[in-house]
């Protein structure tokens, strides 16, 4: 009688089948299973067979290899993770590892981006390549560059949907990198007209001292308030900013601030405490010095008896007498 | 003593003193102490004139003597005294506002004379009263002694110190140079003079002029007979106690240009109490009770006590902290913090003078800077609000005026530029230091140009002063209008106009002279209150 060969097929020798029950053991253990629970559910697979359908799910993105102290570990993705990284991945089938290294420390960075020479250190990959790849990246429209407004030729690089932070854009005061010097200006001058009005008011009302200091501060609060219905700015202003604002006053010495406690709760107190604001007038009028043109005088040093500038042949002292 | 100094102490003795009295001061300002020979030698004028001009100096206060070892007598020029002569219209001012013309001309006599005796002032002073009141009416003795008397118990002036009697009947050998001592109980004892006279109207061919030189020793009185009854009692304005209300004039000018006029008048209350309990380089006031300040409030001030309380309490919370709380006794004890007060007006004197110089944004920034301390380049653009080019271009700019200087923080030990923080940071000492050096070079500057525009118009002063004389003596003897009409002709249009313009610049430098000096005492007064507490 004849031998027959038979050759054993081995059961669910399909690789897309393997994978499937692979997937499956993932969701069935979340937190990632190790070689050795595959093997033992399938104990028919090869090991050859089972790494390739292994390395096939992790470049698909659906697995993730964790290393852990007993050995490695094979995790299911997040679902949620698999959203924006199918999307990515279906742009980005064809790149290389490095550019999804990249695009990882980008992410990283979240709203504050992050710069090219930073992302050099984290990735350790050389100058050119990171510039080859942040082209391409771009081109793609997967991160976008940002002007930072600290220092002008720092370009930080962050997700392309991502809204730039307070601190790359400078916030309020600034509109495409440009300090808005104007706006600052009139809100100044707003906040001080208000602030004057008030104690103007308080002056005028003649009660007992008291009553009158306490009538004529406004807090910051208040000024937040008018600053906003006057309606002068067109993009919306914080409680900070319009202590930023005040802040300048009282570096122009026209204004003083008092910190008082208030009760928690009421209306614009923060962490306990309010800040008063008052209008003042300054403690002594200009000094005698300025009041004489050898005060304000850019040449001063150079001048003595006897030389080119001297008093007697000053012109500055010359149209001072005149006027 | 710097070269601004020594300039200006220059300037003033020359316009004062003349030539040689000019020329024996500056020598001794520059070399400090020195024997009478010496002095003669180095400045190669003769011994008599030296001694002339030493009397002069001692006179007024300006030089002062001692005897070293080995037995050689030195003397010494007061730098800073010279500089007070500056001062003076300001103090006859202050005398003026506060005892009325009698009080002003006595100041102005003890000032222009150095040391008088009592007597003596009393009668030049009423002589000059007598002048300008109506005719028939005379200035009394007695009122001007009161006045005096007033003077002197407020401590405006003082009695110079003198040779103490001696107690043995055995003169022994003179010392070469007499010891001059007083007590303290002793400075302000008005003699028990009984003067009793009227005030004498000059008559226009009497008496001196304005011109000549003052009394070098006003110890003989060429006019009187009898003999003086305080004969080596001396009397001399003291400086100090006008500076001290001065300084309490600033204090309550600067209260009431920050709060309003009822606390700028407590706070003159309370520094009028401690007039005469605080000496005046004291940084605190004697704490003063709320009770007793009600008490010396001014009359015309009703205000109740409540009201009083309010105020006392508003000013102590004040930000400025020109007035303090000591304890709650008596209603709550409270103090005025002088050395506070003087550091907050010389910090605005500062701020004035950048804001003018440099702008209001650069005063933006000095204020900041000032506040806080110590800050970066980029900290000052993002408190001030100002964009980047433009503060860093405004703080090298204060930079190079020395209002601010930059403190170096390094991070590595090699100091490397790249690694060090740099500090912007405001010292007030020597801003203020920095400040009061160009204010005398400035005064320098003033009196020079007036000195200048004097010189200029030189001819026609004259020709003005001989037109007025040749008037005044055909008006003597009795000349008709039509005569005194051509003579003033002799003055033209052009050269009137030009009188009445050098005039007013000459008094507008004058005026301006005594403004400058107005920042000199407060920063004057603040380094010296700095210098104290160290």
């Amino acid at each position: 009688m004849a031998e027959v060969k038979v050759k054993v097929q081995p059961p669910d020798a399909d690789p897309v089948e393997v994978e499937n029950r692979i997937i499956e053991l993932c969701h069935q253990f979340p937190h990632g299973i190790t070689d050795q629970v595959i093997q033992n559910e399938m104990p028919h697979i090869e090991a050859q067979q089972r790494a390739v359908a292994i390395n096939r799910l992790l470049s698909m993105g659906q697995l993730d290899l964790l290393r852990s102290n007993t050995g490695l570990l094979y995790r299911i993705k997040d679902s949620q993770n698999a959203g924006p990284v199918s999307f990515f991945l279906s742009k980005m089938k064809g790149s290389d590892n490095q550019e999804k290294l990249v695009y990882q420390i980008i992410e990283d960075a979240g709203n504050k981006g992050i710069w090219s020479r930073d992302i050099r250190y984290k990735s350790n990959l050389p100058l050119t390549e990171i510039n080859k790849i942040l082209k391409n990246l771009e081109s793609k429209k997967l991160i976008k560059a940002v002007k930072s407004v600290a220092a002008s030729k720092k370009k930080v690089y962050m997700l392309y949907n991502l809204q730039p932070d307070r601190s790359v854009t400078g916030g309020a005061w600034y509109s495409d990198q440009d300090f808005e010097s104007e706006f600052v200006e009139v809100l100044n001058q707003q906040c001080f007209k208000f602030l004057q009005t008030k104690a103007e008011t308080a002056r005028e009302s003649k009660q007992n001292p008291m009553i009158q200091r306490n009538s004529s501060f406004a807090s910051s609060h208040e000024v937040w308030k008018y600053i906003c219905e006057l309606g002068i700015s067109k993009v919306e202003l914080s409680m900070e900013d319009i202590e930023t604002i005040l802040n300048t006053l009282i570096y122009d010495g026209k204004v003083e601030m008092t910190i008082i406690a208030a009760k928690e709760g009421t209306v614009g107190s923060v962490d306990g405490h309010m800040k008063l604001y008052r209008a003042v007038n300054p403690i002594i009028p200009p000094t005698g010095l300025v009041r004489a043109p050898c005060g304000l005088c850019p040449v001063f040093d150079d001048c003595h008896e006897g030389g080119e500038i001297s008093p007697s042949n000053c012109i500055y002292m010359t149209e001072w007498l005149e006027f | 003593m710097t070269q601004a100094e020594i300039k200006l102490c220059s300037l003033l003795l020359q316009e004062h003193f003349g030539e040689i009295v000019e020329k024996i001061g500056v020598h001794l300002i520059r070399t400090g102490s020195q024997p009478l020979r010496v002095i003669a030698h180095d400045t190669g004028t003769s011994l008599d004139q030296v001694k002339k001009a030493l009397c002069v100096l001692i006179q007024h206060n300006l030089v002062i003597y001692q005897v070293h070892k080995r037995g050689v007598v030195e003397y010494e020029a007061q730098c800073s005294r010279v500089l007070r002569m500056l001062r003076y219209p300001r103090y006859i001012y202050t005398a003026k506002t506060l005892y009325s013309d009698t009080g002003e001309l006595i100041v102005e006599e003890l000032l222009l004379n150095g040391k008088m005796t009592m007597s003596a002032v009393v009668k030049k002073v009423a002589d000059r009263l007598t002048e300008t009141m109506e005719d028939g009416k005379t200035m009394d003795y007695a009122e001007v002694s009161n006045t005096f008397v007033r003077l002197a118990d407020t401590h405006f002036v003082q009695r110079c110190p003198w040779v103490p009697a001696t107690e043995n009947s055995d003169p022994g050998p003179l010392p070469l140079a007499p010891i001059l001592v007083i007590s303290e109980k002793d400075m302000y004892l008005v003699p028990k003079l009984s003067l009793i006279g009227k005030g004498k109207r000059r008559r226009s061919s009497d008496e001196d002029a304005a011109g000549e030189p003052k009394a070098k020793r006003p110890k003989h009185n060429r006019d009187n007979k009898e003999p003086i009854p305080d004969d080596g009692i001396y009397w001399q304005a003291n400086l100090d106690r006008f500076h001290q209300h001065f300084r309490d004039q600033a204090i309550v000018s600067a209260v009431a240009n920050r709060m309003d006029q009822t606390s700028s008048e407590i706070v003159r209350t309370m520094l009028r109490m401690s007039e005469i309990t605080t000496p005046s380089t004291a940084p605190f006031t004697q704490p003063l009770s709320s009770n007793e300040i009600f008490r010396s409030l001014p009359v015309g001030y009703n205000i109740s006590k409540q009201v009083l309380d309010q105020y006392l309490t508003l000013l102590a919370d004040d930000p400025l902290e020109f007035v303090g709380k000591s304890g709650d006794s008596g209603g709550g004890m409270y103090v005025i913090n002088l050395h506070k007060a003087l550091g907050s007006l010389a910090t605005a004197t500062l701020e004035s003078v950048v804001q003018e110089r440099f702008g209001s944004r650069c005063a933006r920034i000095f204020r900041l800077v000032l506040q806080k301390k110590h800050l970066e380049q980029k900290q000052v653009e993002d408190f001030a609000m100002i964009p980047a080019k433009e503060a860093k271009d405004m703080l090298y700019k204060m930079l190079s005026g020395n209002f601010i200087s930059l403190q170096e923080i390094p991070k590595t030990p090699d100091h490397a530029p790249s690694r060090t923080f740099y500090l912007y940071t405001v010292n007030i000492l020597s801003a203020a230091r920095m400040l009061l050096h160009r204010c005398y070079k400035s005064i320098a500057n003033l009196i020079e140009r007036r000195q200048f525009e004097t010189k200029e118009n030189k001819r026609l002063l004259e020709k003005s002063q001989r037109v007025e004389a040749i008037i005044a003596s055909m008006q003597a003897t009795g000349a008709e209008d039509a005569q005194l009409q051509e003579i003033e002709e002799m003055i033209t249009v052009p050269e009137r106009q030009q009188l009445e313009t050098l005039k007013r610049n000459v008094n507008k430098l004058d005026a301006s002279e005594i403004q400058v000096d107005e920042t000199i005492f407060l920063l004057e007064s603040y380094i010296e209150s700095t210098m104290k507490r160290q």
